[in-house]
């Protein structure tokens, strides 16, 4: 063992921390954002906006990420607006993820019991009331956990827009061991960064959760 | 319209095969893996949880992409030569195993203490108790997770292109270099993959169909 190549090369790892945190962050955002405009589809009076809200989910959930992004990125190249491999992986990291969301905001909400429905309005709370004040808060507390699970795996995905050049964490380590021979080392520092990230990303949404959860 | 796709679509069919055996062999690792450490976790002594604890915690917080690599990069400095199909479905196997880990601890703790109690006023107990009562409940309890996650390890499988296994992927890949007709062929390699993992999930639905029928 002998970390000098990592020292040496630390502000290559640094660089590419940098890039893998934040296409993490940009992609949980946006496919959290996403996410709600499909359980809206999903959910609305209109039958075509169900039944296209339901198509999407079984295609964006029965297909790899992986074709996904060299289906935007290669596809986009070929048709003459090329678009940078950084924005095709985060255009199919949303696509997908914003699918996934969409579930788990759904059944959060259909985990409140009807009971809670009819307090509220046995209360004289009118529908949006019941939603607003009864429903929502309760569901918020119970899509975290999942919410986290889904975040720490958007994470680790990130590192598939290696294979479209992008220079994040795994493409520099990638490079670097192509370069040197120093592949144990490289290898294992680069699981830390990944390990490091997604426990400080499930300890913050953990906190987050502590802080909404109440007495049951 | 369709020229490439119908004239590689043979190629396509054969990656297809190829997917199909790589996640056959690694859910089969997976599945056994996944059963010995959810025993480990519940029943193991201090040692043995610890010791499944670390992997579980290594195997959430790394892309599967980086473990991939490394087998890659690192076995051949150790002077391991496993060929690299082996080394790919052991990699997808175990990542998998500590998702199928999950399932199983769940299923298992998901079965009400009364079944436990009853079968114990029976006169069962040690082996008797888990294979008579707890093993057929929880069996059916992790019925539906299971086959998700079988979903994921089918799509996890494209990951193995990245460090040169012929599959469905990375005979998309070849043939969009070759002919450039990006959304023809991946369209194509998508809808093998939907084709695999959408029989999947109506298995999956029928499982819960019949759970929750077999519940009221």
């Amino acid at each position: 063992m002998n970390f000098t190549v990592i020292e040496r090369n630390f502000p290559l790892f640094l660089e590419g921390l940098r890039v893998t945190v934040e296409l993490s962050l940009l992609a949980i955002v946006l496919a959290l954002l996403w996410g709600l405009v499909i359980v809206f589809a999903r959910t609305s009076k209109f039958a075509a906006f169900r039944i296209l809200a339901r198509s999407y989910l079984e295609i964006v959930r029965n297909t790899p990420v992986l074709v996904q992004m060299y289906f935007i990125y290669f596809g986009s190249g070929i048709a003459g607006y090329p678009i940078s491999g950084y924005a095709a992986g985060l255009l199919a990291l949303t696509l997908q993820n914003g699918g996934y969301f969409s579930e788990i905001y759904r059944a959060g909400i259909e985990s409140v019991g009807p009971g809670q429905r009819e307090a509220g309005r046995a209360l004289g709370m009118l529908p949006h009331q019941v939603s607003g004040i009864v429903v929502l808060p309760q569901a918020l507390r119970r899509v975290i956990p999942p919410i986290s699970n889904q975040g720490v795996i958007i994470i680790k995905d990130t590192s598939l827009v290696s294979a479209l050049s992008v220079a994040e964490l795994t493409y520099q380590s990638k490079i670097l061991a192509d370069r040197t021979a120093a592949t144990y080392e490289i290898f294992i520092t680069l699981a830390l960064f990944y390990i490091l990230i997604t426990t400080v990303f499930s300890g913050a949404l953990r906190l987050l959760e502590s802080r909404v959860r109440v007495v049951q | 319209m369709f020229d490439t796709l119908a004239a590689n679509a043979h190629l396509l069919v054969s990656g297809a095969q190829m997917t199909l055996f790589l996640s056959a062999a690694s859910a089969v690792l997976a599945t056994a893996a996944g059963v010995l450490l959810a025993l480990i976790q519940l029943y193991g002594g201090l040692f043995g949880r610890a010791l499944a604890e670390i992997f579980l915690y290594v195997m959430r917080g790394v892309p599967l992409l980086v473990m991939l690599f490394s087998i890659y990069y690192v076995l051949p400095y150790v002077g391991l030569d496993i060929p690299p199909l082996a080394g790919g479905i052991l990699v997808v196997g175990l990542y998998f195993s500590a998702f199928m880990a999950e399932v199983f601890r769940g299923a298992i703790l998901g079965v009400q203490r009364g079944q436990w109690d009853a079968a114990r006023a029976l006169g069962m107990h040690g082996h008797r108790l888990m294979l008579i009562a707890i093993v057929p409940q929880a069996v059916r309890l992790a019925g539906p997770p299971y086959v998700n996650t079988c979903i994921m390890l089918v799509k996890g499988t494209s990951l193995v292109s990245i460090i040169g296994i012929w599959e469905l992927t990375l005979a998309g890949r070849q043939i969009v270099e070759r002919t450039l007709s990006a959304f023809e062929i991946f369209g194509g390699v998508a809808f093998l993959y939907f084709v695999i993992c959408f029989a999947l999930s109506c298995y999956g639905r029928h499982l819960e169909r019949r759970l929750r029928y077999a519940q009221s």
